[in-house]
């Protein structure tokens, strides 16, 4: 099969993080980690072509994966792989996006990356393989991916036992019992000591490290971003009011606070009178303001980032941190205050 | 008002709440306590139900999200009101009405038009009868008695639920006899999550109750109703309170729903954690949110104790709806700005009760091969 290998600035060798805003580029070869992986899957699969690309700019792109693959049209891929990505958040989030859109147009995709990488829920229905934590592990990662290739390439299902971490794809179906006669089932045979019965299984979701407390915040940019849905008044971009599949960005330059009627949450999942009727409670702009007159903060970022969290499915909320995270850290932001909406309290 | 029947090419759109007609004969007290009747406990004697009807609000209602309820083709077998003939009512606030006015007049007049629908049926001979004694106090042979906690939605205006007339919100969690239910004693007044609502017309019809009394395995325990507050200490107080109640009534075991999304889970996941750590086995039902593809994580918040649990369906996955020559509740679909008579690709969480988190449907999923 013909393969094309998607892989991050660093390890196609052209840079560290002084690359990351590097945009995709393309070689006629097999490029590090893809050298070893074509050793082993032998005359059968050429690597025809690999990709590389800085990883923010992979991150925080939105079309970023459909530009890698339209890279490749010429060099008529037959299959995707994506990493490995170890714990890298940004390289997994793009090898899931590359991986995901490459299974979209009907090609063959696997990614492989750790099991707390960040961009693990990305890949759609494509299979992510398990690799190690870091690049130490990289001799046992490329075997166990190149054996998933083959397997794939031949058509044949990939498992746990292949090391697949993706989750199976969900798909509605219709049972044949409503579901309270089914959880009257369940809640005889739980009765009867059966722990493992059970038609859904909890998410793993991973434990994220807070960064370290900012050393000076009189000289820090600190932002301000929400999830509270919080747009100009009448949403001229269109931000969802519950699922949302967006996030979007408004300027604070000239503002010192925002006033009533000109900006207004579409949040659905809260009851937003309260945020209609002072804005600078979603986005606390005025108390920013002021802070940052006194000089106890030493910039507010000029912009406001806006998603909304009602409904959003994990792993979209997932993906907008990574780009915030992309977006602050190039902007130089040391610190940003993220707040969410909440009904009041029950009277 | 116009009526809508099974099998005919027509979509509801912007549905609200629903409610089954139902009346009491003379001298057996009135349905929708609080509401038509005195707060006072119902659920004895007769109560004449007009089996196969609907009464159907739709229309505007601000924090309501978009909802459909589909006829005919196979998205009519995702809500009970696709199979049912549907008075629908729609309607046009006066212009100095406030908002949550005319949610108040709108409540009273769908229930008040679903007793004069059955009031109109009293001398017809009835074509089933069932007798519903009230739950046990004690076990009535060796089958374990099960209870069925409710959670019932209390997050303000629109996204309330009404007991006796008024909001659950701010209460403790409260046994009710499940025949409670049966005569009205719990009203919606909860328009969002479509796909994650539990309608008047469902609390009326329990689907876990039901499930529960036609069973010959176990015995329904009683009924548990809970708010579901926002705020995350009081969300384990009530979830704690509820636990032991079981424990005081001496449930086997507990069926715990919901209404509602992401937040909602953490209320059916405290409760079974509680119950589990106490020793009384319990099921949660819940909706997956597995995004369009259904590979996401399908819970927000996952119990961590308990292991039980049932899908109702992930509600991101998209599904086809075919053009219809007749819409009522509205001229448009907001959520995809087209013609309300469109054929168009919806999420199963715009579709009416679709993952009903009180479990009516039969909507669920797999893992993909």
């Amino acid at each position: 099969m013909r393969i094309v290998h998607y892989i991050n600035q660093y390890f196609a060798g052209v840079g560290g993080e002084e690359e990351a805003g590097r945009g995709p580029e393309l070689r006629e070869e097999a490029v590090g980690p893809g050298k070893r992986l074509q050793s082993l899957i032998g005359d059968e699969h050429e690597i025809v072509a690999t990709v590389f690309c800085g990883d923010d700019y992979a991150a925080g792109t939105a079309e970023a994966a459909e530009e890698i693959l339209s890279l490749t049209d010429d060099h008529d891929p037959e299959l995707v792989v994506a990493g490995p990505a170890f714990t890298s958040g940004r390289y997994g989030v793009a090898c899931s996006a590359v991986v995901a859109a490459a299974h979209e147009r009907g090609l063959k995709a696997i990614a492989s990356m750790h099991e707390d990488n960040p961009g693990l829920q990305d890949a759609g229905a494509a299979p992510v393989i398990e690799s190690g934590e870091s690049a130490r592990r990289m001799k046992g990662t490329i075997e166990r991916l190149a054996a998933a290739v083959q397997k794939l390439a031949a058509g044949e299902h990939l498992g746990e036992e292949d090391g697949r971490i993706s989750r199976p794809r969900r798909v509605n179906v219709l049972a044949d019992a409503p579901a309270a006669a089914r959880a009257v089932e369940l809640v005889l045979a739980r009765l009867g000591g059966d722990t493992e019965r059970t038609e859904l299984r909890p998410p793993d979701f991973d434990q994220v490290t807070p960064a370290g407390p900012v050393e000076d915040l009189s000289e820090a940019s600190v932002a301000l971003v929400t999830e509270g849905g919080l747009v100009p008044a009448g949403n001229p971009d269109g931000l969802e009011s519950s699922r949302a599949t967006l996030w979007l960005r408004y300027s604070l330059e000239g503002r010192d606070s925002l006033p009533e009627g000109e900006f207004e949450s579409v949040d659905g999942g809260f009851s937003t009178e309260a945020a209609n009727e002072d804005p600078d409670r979603m986005v606390p702009l005025d108390v920013a303001r002021e802070l940052e007159q006194e000089g106890a903060i030493g910039r507010l970022h000029p912009e406001y980032l806006v998603t909304t969290g009602n409904g959003t499915a994990v792993a979209s909320a997932k993906h907008f941190g990574v780009e915030w995270a992309v977006e602050l850290h190039k902007a130089e932001v040391q610190a940003a205050i993220l707040t969410a909406p909440g009904s009041p309290p029950s009277s | 008002m116009s009526w809508v029947s099974p099998g005919e090419s027509a979509r509801i759109v912007k549905v609200l709440d629903a409610v089954e007609p139902r009346a009491k004969g003379d001298g057996a007290g009135g349905v929708f306590p609080g509401f038509l009747s005195p707060a006072r406990p119902v659920g004895l004697g007769t109560t004449h139900v007009l089996r196969g009807a609907a009464v159907v609000a739709a229309g505007y209602l601000p924090r309501a999200q978009e909802s459909v309820v589909e006829m005919s083709g196979e998205a009519a077998q995702l809500s009970p009101l696709g199979s049912t003939h549907n008075l629908v009512v729609e309607f046009e606030p006066s212009s100095d009405a406030s908002w949550e006015d005319v949610d108040t007049a709108l409540r009273r007049g769908l229930l008040k038009l679903a007793v004069r629908l059955a009031e109109a049926a009293l001398e017809a001979d009835p074509t089933a009868v069932e007798e519903l004694p009230a739950a046990p106090a004690q076990a009535q042979d060796d089958r374990p008695r099960v209870a069925a906690i409710t959670n019932l939605q209390t997050q303000g205006t629109f996204k309330d639920v009404f007991v006796y007339g008024s909001s659950m919100a701010g209460s403790l969690p409260t046994l009710i006899d499940p025949n409670e239910l049966e005569d009205g004693a719990v009203v919606s007044g909860q328009y969002g999550h479509p796909g994650l609502k539990n309608p008047t017309y469902i609390h009326q019809n329990h689907p876990v109750a039901a499930a529960l009394r036609a069973s010959e395995e176990a015995e329904l325990g009683g009924v548990i109703i809970c708010p579901e507050p926002v705020d995350q200490a009081q969300k384990e107080l009530v979830s704690a309170l509820a636990a032991r109640l079981c424990k005081t009534c001496g449930f086997d075991a507990a069926i715990v729903t919901k209404e509602g999304g992401g937040n909602a889970d953490a209320d059916i996941a405290l409760k079974v954690d509680a119950l589990e750590e106490i020793g009384i086995p319990a099921v949660g039902l819940f909706a997956e949110m597995a995004g369009r593809e259904g590979t996401a994580p399908p819970l927000v918040a996952p119990p961590t104790k308990a292991t039980a649990m049932v899908s109702t369906g992930n509600y991101d996955e998209e599904l086809e709806l075919g053009e219809v020559e007749r819409a009522l509740g509205g001229e448009r679909i907001d959520l995809r700005d087209v013609d309300a008579h469109e054929a168009m690709e919806i999420p199963h969480a715009a579709i009416y009760c679709a993952l009903n988190p009180l479990g009516w449907g039969r909507l669920t999923c797999e893992d993909a091969t």
